[in-house]
């Protein structure tokens, strides 16, 4: 342990020698190669940035163009709803309408067939009660009834109007004086003889009368002066009885 | 006339006329060459996508500048040169002794004093080349004179602890590896080497850490003064 200063000058000397050679062929090559690295990468951050603001502006452009197309789709669609809502109430309107005129038509025929049902019964009434009537005459029908009825169309002959006569009288003259007197029964002498004083009463003239008969009339008389008849038998009467149904129905 | 002073002691090979070329100033000389040639080789293609290498000497050189701005932020280019170089140099000195047939030029107390010299130096050339010789030596006389023969004791006394204190270590651990190698012979010679590497490393850190720490000291001794004086004139 003792202080060589030949040694000691020398390692000094080699120690500055070496720092010399490392400042000049170590340090300054690789200082300047780091801050070449440095400047490059500063260049490429700062590219970067760059890249990350124009990121950040087509960004923000992207977002206001979203955001106006958005505010467009919006307008878009509340004009659609308000179109597709109108159109809504104006088919409403018009389905309304034509369920209404649906409905009315609906009525008008249920009313119609109402009383096309109701005329069918008053018919199938009206026919029942005139077969059932009908058939009670026809059962009921007799030389009383006829009788009763010959008695009804003397008083009746009496009660015509002076203009009928006057228009009968003018057409027997015309057609002669034959008049046709069917029954139902067979005529007694005397019935004959009152129903021709009667007809000469009334037409005030000579009668020839021929009595016929037709079992047809079930119970009464058809008195036939040219194209007059004036009847009072069940048959004509329920004729008339018929043709007013009908009559009525078809009005009705 | 080569003189050999024994194993812990370094070895005379030549002289020169008065010099007397020890086995450590060869050694020496072969580290600065070698660290010289692998600098240069290392620096002759430098690529801006670094390989391993370059990468590792970049590493190297960048957390030397780290460990500097740590203690001296504004003066990081002026001493990595000096203290970048104690410490490349300190760590193959100290490893090279792990090499048989070598032995570590810092087991010398001439190459330590040497460095602690230049130590002591360049504390003084860092600190009167930033505020001039009177401005420098201003500091041992202030706040008052008195102080002036602690100053003194207190430069020598940490380049003399300096320079032992890396020789102390160095010599003791070749001296422990040796005696270990009497005793066990080459029962344990990888704990050896590990402790021999460890200790080299911190040894090398600790001696330019605490160069760092002086010559930074220095400087940053004058930039408070001018600090203080500028703002007493500016009160």
């Amino acid at each position: 342990m003792e202080l060589n200063w030949t040694t000691f000058l020398l390692e000094i000397i080699n120690f500055l020698v070496l720092v010399w050679l490392l400042k000049r062929f170590f340090y300054k090559p690789l200082q300047a190669a780091i801050a070449r690295r440095q400047a490059a990468i500063d260049q490429r951050i700062e590219k970067a940035r760059k890249m990350e603001e124009d990121a950040q502006q087509l960004q923000q452009q992207y977002e206001k163009d979203l955001a106006a197309l958005e505010r467009e789709r919006e307008l878009a669609r509340e004009q659609l709803q308000r179109e597709i809502s109108d159109e809504r109430k104006k088919q409403e309107q018009e389905l309304a309408a034509s369920l209404q005129k649906k409905r009315e038509q609906a009525a008008v025929v249920e009313q119609r067939q109402a009383r096309e049902l109701q005329r069918q019964q008053q018919q199938t009434a009206l026919e029942q009660g005139s077969r059932f009537a009908s058939r009670l005459l026809q059962e009921g029908a007799g030389p009383e009834l006829q009788t009763r009825l010959q008695a009804l169309l003397l008083d009746s002959l009496r009660e015509i109007p002076a203009e009928q006569l006057a228009r009968w009288q003018d057409r027997l003259g015309a057609d002669g004086d034959t008049v046709e007197v069917v029954s139902a029964f067979p005529l007694e002498a005397d019935s004959r003889g009152q129903i021709t004083q009667a007809l000469q009463r009334a037409l005030q003239r000579d009668v020839h009368c021929h009595f016929a008969e037709d079992s047809g009339l079930i119970a009464g008389l058809r008195i036939n002066m040219g194209p007059w008849v004036l009847g009072t038998n069940v048959r004509d009467e329920l004729d008339g009885f018929a043709r007013l149904e009908r009559e009525t129905v078809r009005d009705g | 006339m080569a003189e050999n002073g024994g194993e812990l002691s370094p070895e005379v090979l030549f002289q020169l006329g008065p010099l007397q070329i020890t086995s450590t100033v060869l050694t020496t000389i072969g580290i600065v060459v070698g660290i010289a040639l692998a600098a240069g080789l290392l620096t002759r293609h430098l690529r801006d996508q670094p390989g391993p290498v370059q990468t590792a000497a970049e590493t190297a050189v960048l957390a030397m500048e780290d460990a500097i701005r740590a203690v001296a932020p504004d003066h990081v280019r002026l001493l990595l040169p000096f203290v970048g170089g104690l410490w490349i140099f300190l760590v193959v000195a100290n490893l090279i002794g792990l090499i048989p047939g070598l032995h570590s030029p810092t087991r010398d107390l001439s190459a330590t004093s040497a460095l602690a010299i230049l130590v002591f130096l360049s504390v003084h050339w860092f600190g009167i080349r930033s505020q001039g010789l009177r401005s420098y030596l201003r500091h041992y006389v202030t706040p008052n004179p008195i102080l002036l023969p602690f100053h003194l004791l207190s430069e020598v006394t940490r380049t003399v602890a300096l320079a032992v204190r890396l020789f102390g270590n160095m010599m003791s651990l070749e001296m422990a590896a040796l005696l270990v190698l009497l005793v066990a012979g080459f029962l344990a010679p990888i704990p050896i080497l590990m402790l021999h590497i460890v200790e080299a490393l911190v040894q090398a850190y600790i001696f330019g850490m605490l160069a760092l720490i002086y010559v930074a000291g220095g400087l940053q001794l004058q930039e408070l003064k001018q600090t203080k004086t500028q703002g007493e004139s500016h009160e």
